[in-house]
């Protein structure tokens, strides 16, 4: 090969490696990922439960890496000394045909045991502190239910009683007191689900005929995230929820205002005609749903999304929404406690506007994202009852008398734009 | 000895009426009938290992195509339902048509030559056993060309996700019934082996003096007749709630889901130790042999595969931690999960107990059981961490879990089927791998696989979940997520290089000599390719490493194996089996039966199942009819006076 033609070859391969190297660093990334502090981290944590288990992890951690290193020493240090270097030493007289050495057997199975000790400690404390509240501070214990469904999570206050109604339910957004243990009852009305809040708690699976239960606490006012962590079917990936924990006083206005029933936007005398809204119409599937804006300060933008505005809401529009939720069945599977609605099968949308998500923590809960949400669920969250149906009830799509799906719904642009108008309103 | 003495299994009279053309043996040694009736357990062993490669590759593409999908967050390489489908079939596929008949193919080929055996006990059970094994691996996967499509329940299928209400399709059937079959085939293939190893052993071969991979294969065995029951129940009545409308996971009736969990595990984890016993079986035959001393510890190691076979079914609701046991149970499972780490870690003492003093020979397979040692103590230690059940919590159903077992069944499992591969090629094959190319693959498998899987603990840690078909891009998943799928297409190319060599090697590699690695046990004394009949004159066994004796008394064994020629000529010659045609006809009996059951169609299963016993009985009326083979003192064939064919 000439000189030239075996430079521009290496050249072409330097090129390569540079795009390559690109291509690594374009991805985004900064190289971080080893210090594990993401929105569901199990190493930098909040409230007793979680720290108690990153503790015990840390234990196990110690124990096993020292041993690591004890071995992996003796086993690398053995591998360079006794490697044969040359064909006269791999056929040399065979070494000594010893089969073994009872006393150092012994010894290590003694020295094995000792370390597995040190770990069994803390696990059995572990296993009882992290099971259920503390005995002192049961009494100062705040008692939630989460309910798993395909794909979402249904959450109630069974010490909220509403005059007439029952107890205050929401969905996919957990409210919680901070600086209080917190004993959340778990249970399923499908298939198995896992409720996991990586900050707060390991996970609890929810399982349909079994009273299961977890604990956690939130030392701080704060917003976590959480996720199923048991394969549910289709849509397992993006069965998210998050749970706010909020100061005494805060907590107990937010239960206040819940427990009232749906907001109802003043009809005006002379109300003006209805203004569509017309929204982003080109999403991908599985394209992401939150703007970078609102991890900076996810509390805040809780805070934010309780206040209606009433000067940016089309009255007009509402009132068209509240209609078109009517006329588009919806009210079959959803309740509006105060408006129309008493289905049960569905997300609570009582105040379904002051939430920061929506689709189960997919979305981020704004105009354009309800929009998408309402227009492709199909898209957004594959295989979901909204669109296939639940329990024998039609949703987007309904059963035909030979079992093909045919469409049920159908929502214009026109009804999107209203129903985002209405379902945001509901602070 | 009277010369008129005849082995007791010779059952053909000469002057017996013609037998009806129905039990027609076939007698073929080449072609394609040879091949689907053979008995000859090298053969049923070889055909195994090839299923079971086939199935790596395609358990591979789905894990490359899994990999690409989670390689950016967000991404829309595959929907939510393919990836389903995928995971669950790259666990179903890599467990039981991929890691665990790659097992069987070494139980076939080696064991039998390490015991001094002509073949195994039942031979023609075993060909029922491969076949029936690949009417299930073909019911699994069938699904990927029906309208219904391929199993997406995940590879532990808990209920009730498995039942009519949220799986309308048939695709769980396939699952159910694919399962049930590769579940016959495991248990009738393991009832042989276990009679095998205890009736067959050539003279002298006490149990201490088995080879620890012929061990490990005896424990493995009865680890699957004890534990395949359990979720052969578990299948039967999921079978029963999907077809005849049963409750036993039907919750609206009173049905328990958590029920299918403890069956499945307790069938599940001992299935782990299925998995990785006889892969520490075969580091247990290739560290001896190139460090070219005893293994360290024999009585030890033995005992301690034992303890972890015998342990392995007190662990099973460690995989249900999360499942609210309350705290009694909790904390059993979780210290009797660590009692397992104590046999486990004294094994890798030994393997290095054996190392050292040794004259070390850096060939392919010692790469690759050194590599087995370093990633299988990695996958342990994050093993113990799951153990403490609180810290599990965290960890279960998250990519901590992935990687940790992915350290133990590529890192150990795969690693160890890699080395046995290139350790017993040349015996089985007659043909070396170079060792350039197979260290060269090596360490490209080495690297790809550290890449891909060490920073799924990250990911774990930092709260990703399993089975997740997509994520979102500001979890601080994207780095690690897109360096775990660079090394996944390294891990991908070096298995690529792997079996390119190999099939090379196959056709036109370096022939290997007689004894290649100056090995110790038994196999090594034949010569390669071995003959059929395996050994001319049964060996007798003085000591351990039984081949390692001979080779240091040559003269008292020549003497020996003299006087044991003339014996066997005495008796007949050497008896071999003929070839037959009904295991085959079982097991597509079984295939049939088994469509037929997928669509609940009882006709079709009855003719599948019909046939099913009709194999069999036509099997047991047909006789376990052989012939002779005499050969002089070099092998070579001698006229045969009495023979029949």
């Amino acid at each position: 090969m000439r000189l030239n033609s075996l430079l521009s070859t290496s050249a072409r391969w330097g090129r390569a490696a540079l795009a390559f190297g690109g291509i690594v660093l374009l991805t985004g990334c900064d190289l971080n990922f080893w210090r594990m502090d993401g929105h569901q981290s199990t190493i930098v944590v909040d409230g007793p439960v979680a720290v108690s288990q990153r503790d015990l992890f840390y234990v196990t951690c110690w124990v096993t890496f020292v041993i690591f290193l004890i071995v992996g020493s003796v086993l690398a240090y053995t591998t360079l000394k006794f490697r044969a270097r040359s064909s006269e030493e791999e056929n040399a007289v065979p070494p000594e045909q010893g089969h073994g050495n009872p006393l150092i057997e012994l010894s290590l199975i003694g020295a094995s045991v000792l370390a597995l000790v040190i770990i069994a400690i803390p696990t059995l404390k572990g296993i009882w502190y992290t099971h259920d509240v503390p005995e002192a501070e049961k009494a100062n214990a705040y008692e939630v239910n989460a309910v798993g469904q395909q794909w979402w999570f249904r959450f109630e206050y069974p010490n909220e009683q509403i005059k007439d109604v029952g107890q205050l339910v929401t969905s996919n957004e957990l409210v919680i007191p901070a600086g209080r243990p917190v004993h959340i009852n778990l249970r399923s009305m499908d298939v198995i689900h896992g409720f996991w809040i990586p900050k707060l708690a390991g996970k609890v699976d929810m399982i349909p005929n079994r009273g299961n239960f977890l604990w956690v606490q939130a030392d701080q006012p704060g917003y976590f995230w959480g996720q199923c962590a048991q394969y549910c079917g289709d849509s397992h990936a993006v069965m998210r929820f998050r749970v706010i924990a909020l100061g005494p006083r805060e907590f107990n206005d937010w239960l206040n205002r819940q427990m009232e029933p749906a907001r109802t936007v003043k009809a005006e005398a002379d109300r003006p005609k209805a203004q569509f809204a017309s929204y982003r119409t080109d999403f991908k599937r599985n394209e992401k749903g939150w703007s970078d804006k609102f991890d900076l300060s996810p509390l805040d933008s809780w805070r934010a999304q309780q206040e209606p505005d009433p000067k940016a809401e089309d009255v007009a529009l509402i009132l068209k929404g509240r209609a078109t939720f009517q006329a588009k069945t919806c009210v079959n599977c959803h309740t509006i406690r105060g408006h129309e609605g008493m289905g049960v099968t569905a997300p609570n949308l009582t105040h379904v506007g002051s939430r920061t998500t929506i689709a189960a923590g997919l979305l981020e809960n704004n105009p354009e994202q309800l929009a998408r949400w309402l227009r492709h669920p199909d898209e957004v969250k594959p295989g979901n009852k909204m669109y296939h149906g639940i329990g024998g009830m039609a949703g987007y799509m309904k059963k035909d008398d030979t079992g093909k799906e045919v469409p049920n719904i159908v929502l214009t642009e026109a009804d999107i734009s209203a129903l985002v108008a209405y379902l945001s309103s509901l602070k | 000895m009277d010369a008129t003495v005849k082995s007791h299994f010779t059952t053909k009279d000469e002057h017996a009426p013609a037998k009806p053309l129905i039990f027609w043996r076939p007698t073929a040694k080449t072609g394609l009938i040879s091949w689907l009736t053979t008995v000859d357990h090298k053969k049923i062993g070889f055909m195994y290992g090839l299923f079971a490669l086939v199935f790596l590759l395609v358990g591979g593409c789905e894990a490359l195509l899994i990999r690409l999908q989670l390689m950016v967050p967000n991404n829309t390489l595959l929907t939510a339902q393919q990836y389903n489908t995928m995971f669950t079939m790259h666990g179903t596929t890599m467990i039981f048509l991929a890691v665990m008949p790659l097992g069987a193919a070494f139980f076939n080929i080696i064991m039998p030559l390490q015991i001094g055996a002509r073949d195994v006990a039942f031979p023609r059970l075993n060909a029922f056993s491969l076949w029936t094994f690949v009417a299930g691996a073909i019911i699994l996967n069938v699904g990927w060309f029906l309208p219904d499509g391929a199993p997406d329940a995940g590879w532990v299928g808990y209920a009730p996700l498995t039942s009519r209400a949220y799986n309308p399709t048939h695709a769980t059937d396939f699952w159910v019934l694919g399962l049930q079959l590769l579940g016959v085939a495991s248990i009738a293939a393991a009832l042989n082996f276990i009679v095998t190893i205890i009736n067959l052993r050539a003279p002298g071969m006490t149990m201490m003096r088995l080879p620890v991979f012929t061990w490990m294969t005896l424990v493995t065995s009865f680890l699957i007749v004890l534990s395949f029951p359990a979720i052969t129940i578990a299948l039967v009545e999921v079978m029963m709630d999907r077809q005849f409308g049963t409750n036993f996971f039907e919750v609206s009736n009173g049905g328990m889901p958590i029920l299918w969990q403890h069956l499945f595990w307790i069938f599940g984890h001992p299935e782990v130790y299925i998995l990785i016993l006889p892969a520490m079986g075969i580091i247990s035959e290739i560290l001896p042999t190139f460090s070219r001393k005893p293994l360290f510890g024999y009585p030890i190691v033995v005992f301690s595969g034992a303890a972890i076979g015998f342990l392995g079914f007190t662990v099973w609701s460690h995989h249900m931690f999360t499942t609210g046991m309350g705290t009694v149970a909790t904390a059993a499972f979780s210290l009797a999960t660590m009692a397992i780490a104590v046999p486990t870690g004294v094994k890798i003492f030994n393997w290095i107990g054996t190392l050292w003093g040794g004259h070390l020979k850096m060939r392919t397979p010692m790469m690759f059981a050194l590599g087995f040692i370093w990633m299988f103590m990695i996958g342990g230690f994050s093993g113990v961490m799951h153990a403490a059940a609180p810290a599990d919590a965290q960890q279960h159903d998250s990519y901590f879990v992935i990687a940790h077992f992915h350290y133990v069944l590529i890192g150990g499992s795969i690693f160890a089927l890699l080395a046995g591969i290139q350790y017993w090629f040349p015996l089985v094959v007659g043909r070396v791998v170079s060792d350039f190319w197979g260290k060269l693959s090596f360490w490209v498998i080495f690297v790809g696989f550290n890449v891909t899987f060490f920073p799924m603990h990250f990911l774990g840690l930092n709260g990703m979940p399993r089975r997740t078909f997509t994520y979102d891009g500001n979890m601080g998943w994207n780095t690690a997520n897109y360096i775990s799928t660079i090394g996944a297409l390294i891990l991908g190319t070096g298995i690529g290089i792997y079996f390119t060599v190999m099939i090379y090697t196959f056709f036109k590699g370096q022939k290997a000599t007689r004894d290649n690695w100056d090995g110790r046990t038994l196999e090594w004394s034949l010569p390669n390719p071995p003959p059929e009949y395996n050994f001319r004159v049964i060996p007798t066994v003085h000591a351990r490493d039984a081949y390692w004796y001979e080779k240091h008394h040559q003269e008292e064994i020549a003497r020996e194996t003299a006087e044991h020629a003339k014996d066997d000529e005495a008796h007949g010659g050497i008896h071999m089996p003929f070839s037959s045609i009904y295991p085959l006809v079982a097991s597509f009996g079984a295939l049939v039966g088994g469509f037929g059951a997928v669509y609940h169609n009882l006709e079709i299963a009855l003719i599948g199942g019909s046939l099913l016993l009709a194999g069999v009985y036509l099997w047991s009326m047909e006789g376990a009819e052989g012939y002779h083979l005499h050969l002089d003192a070099d092998g070579n064939p001698v006229e045969d006076t009495h023979a029949k064919h």
